[in-house]
């Protein structure tokens, strides 16, 4: 029995977690929980100021990897392999399926929750001082999980992932000067071919989900140095007026931050120069709790909930996959992703104004957001005019993709979803 | 400026200039290492046929190649692309109103390749088609021509 507790005791080296000491060496002790902050203030925590989906997308993340992993044992980059492999997968390999679709339903929904995300960091005016510069890195990655999934969507080698893949890329060759070459870099070639499908496979599996690593251990690690989340906006409270300094290490600035009662200020928010939480006082204090079991609590139900939602899904909607990819046939009419079907639509009209210059000015503006919007405040009664331009941003996006999916019929003619249309043009 | 602080700045500048350099070597190399040497694709120039293997009439679509042959009986032999110049989707060509269709965004090209509807933003290429030594049409997609230009065998 000494012994049973002599190696528990040598591999989690904490005091019982009934002590508030060991509640805080769980975290300080442990390399995987240590983003954490040893307590966590409470309302920030609520559902409802966060909806939890960054912790969603991650965890849809861990979900894509742990599958694409399994399905790289059974998928061979070269045409026309690559769809046989689909196919037995699809019918032959144990479970196939299932991990075929637990795979593209996470994709699917990394898309959605990704953009969701911006959408409460936007609305909760998360994004102002000092996280300006996170929300820049979370619009790389959000166009890293949308260079995923497209880099993904060629992979089956299906008529569907075909003419995506080959309209995709067309409508980057109208970019001005390089767009040809940059075309050609992608490709390995003039057209969707094996050189094609090999890069795409790349930067599928190797390239791109570890740029999105990278990024979100930084993404996280500003989340925690910022004082973690933004406080609910609901919980502001006026601004302070009074100033004090604290600590002037040698040639640097004093650090000047508003006025508080009840705190002192620690050595980490000497060198940070900024305080750890936004505004702390007594009050506030009181509505800080452990980490454990609180947070923890919290995100493992968030991710048993979001790992269950996806294999309920895969049991019963079913990835598609049409017929080998045939560059002699376009279907009629053919898609994009829907994700991009917005895109698509634009390029319908004109593919240089459409597809290249509206496309890199909303991802220019998306990333100028945090430093055009100079008002500090964080009230929704104070960013009227801002709350109505993102909606009006995110209205536009989900129209245009709500007509390219459902409105558009063959020949991209307007066609209403409930209009049948018998043989389409051939 | 004394001797110490001159030499500082210039080692600092000569290691700097180094960095830079080596770095965009580097991604220049990179750059050029994925542009493949050889392409692997099928030819741009092709053999398709005797003459006689086309007949009159409805134009024949040539799948891998992705082209139309016309073999008109008065003018003789002209070749168009069917990719569409919108976003390369393949265009149909029907034969009820002789004009190109492009499934993708609905582009319509009439019967000399001309935009007649749509998106796309200049006509449809026509390529050289020539007689070879061995009596084949020979095809030649880096040659251009203008939808005139007519082989008479
Ligand atoms: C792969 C994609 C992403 C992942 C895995 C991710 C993950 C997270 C997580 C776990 C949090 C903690 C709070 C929460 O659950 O909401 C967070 C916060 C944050 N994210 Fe992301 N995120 C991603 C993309 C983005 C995007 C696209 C943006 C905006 C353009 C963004 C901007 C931010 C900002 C500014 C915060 C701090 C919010 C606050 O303090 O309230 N992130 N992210
Ligand atoms: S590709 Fe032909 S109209 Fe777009």
């Amino acid at each position: 029995m000494n012994l049973l507790q002599e190696i528990w005791q040598s591999i989690v080296r904490r005091d019982s977690l009934s002590t508030d000491k060991g509640k805080s060496e769980l975290v300080f002790l442990n390399v995987w929980l240590h983003i954490h902050p040893a307590k966590v203030k409470k309302e920030n925590m609520k559902f409802r100021h966060s909806f939890y989906l960054g912790f969603i997308t991650f965890f849809l993340f861990l979900i894509l990897i742990t599958t694409g992993i399994a399905l790289m044992c059974y998928y061979r980059p070269y045409p026309p392999q690559a769809y046989q492999d689909m196919k037995d997968l699809q019918f032959v390999v144990f479970m196939g399926p299932f991990l075929r679709n637990m795979h593209r339903w996470a994709a699917h929904g990394m898309v959605v929750c990704v953009f969701l995300h911006m959408c409460r960091v936007f609305y909760t005016g998360s994004y102002k001082k000092p996280r300006q510069f996170n929300w820049v890195i979370g619009v790389f990655l959000l166009l890293l999980t949308l260079g995923l999934s497209f880099t993904g969507y060629l992979l089956p080698w299906d008529q569907l992932a075909y003419w995506a893949i080959t309209v995709g890329t067309n409508i980057g060759s109208y970019a001005p000067l390089i767009g040809g070459q940059v075309r050609e870099l992608l490709l390995g070639g003039h057209s969707v071919g094996e050189a094609a499908l090999l890069r795409f496979y790349v930067l599928h599996v190797a390239v791109l989900p570890s740029l999105v690593i990278l990024l979100t251990i930084v993404h996280f690690w500003r989340v925690r140095k910022d004082g973690g989340l933004s406080r609910p906006v609901w919980k502001l409270k006026p601004e302070r007026e009074t100033l004090v300094t604290i600590g002037a290490p040698a040639e640097a600035a004093p650090l000047t931050v508003k006025a508080s009662t009840t705190k002192t200020y620690g050595l980490m928010e000497v060198v940070t120069g900024k305080p750890i939480f936004e505004t702390v006082s007594a009050e506030e204090e009181e509505d800080t709790v452990f980490s454990f079991p609180y947070a923890f609590v919290r995100e493992a139900v968030t991710l048993m909930a979001t790992v269950t939602t996806i294999m309920v899904m895969s049991l019963f909607l079913n990835a598609p996959l049409e017929e080998l990819a045939n560059p002699a046939k376009t279907p009629n009419p053919a898609k994009a992703p829907w994700y991009f079907l917005g895109l698509q639509e634009l390029v319908s009209h004109s593919a240089l104004l459409g597809g290249v210059v509206a496309p890199a000015l909303m991802v220019l503006a998306l990333i100028a957001i945090p430093y055009i919007d100079r008002n500090p405040s964080r009230r929704p009664r104070d960013r009227k005019w801002v709350l109505w331009l993102f909606t009006i941003f995110v209205v536009a996006n989900l129209v245009l993709i709500v007509i390219g999916t459902f409105f558009r019929g063959p020949g991209w003619a307007l066609v209403p979803p409930w209009v049948h249309v018998v043989g389409g043009a051939e | 400026m004394n001797r110490r602080t001159f030499f500082k700045l210039s080692w600092g500048t000569v290691g700097l200039a180094a960095l830079v350099s080596a770095i965009g070597v580097s991604l220049a190399a990179v750059v050029r290492f994925l542009m493949p040497s050889v392409f692997y694709e099928p030819p741009q120039a092709f053999k398709i046929g005797t003459p006689g293997d086309f007949a009159f009439g409805a134009p024949q679509f040539l799948v891998e190649e992705k082209i139309y042959v016309f073999h008109d009986r008065d003018k003789g032999f002209s070749v168009a692309s069917a990719v569409c110049t919108h976003l390369g989707c393949t265009v149909a060509h029907f034969q009820s109103d002789e004009k190109f269709h492009c499934p993708c965004h609905g582009s319509v090209f009439a019967a000399d390749g001309s935009v007649q509807h749509g998106p796309a933003p200049r006509a449809l290429d026509w390529f050289e088609v020539t007689l070879a030594r061995d009596g084949q049409l020979r095809v030649d997609k880096n040659k251009v021509v203008p939808p005139t230009y007519r082989l008479m065998v």
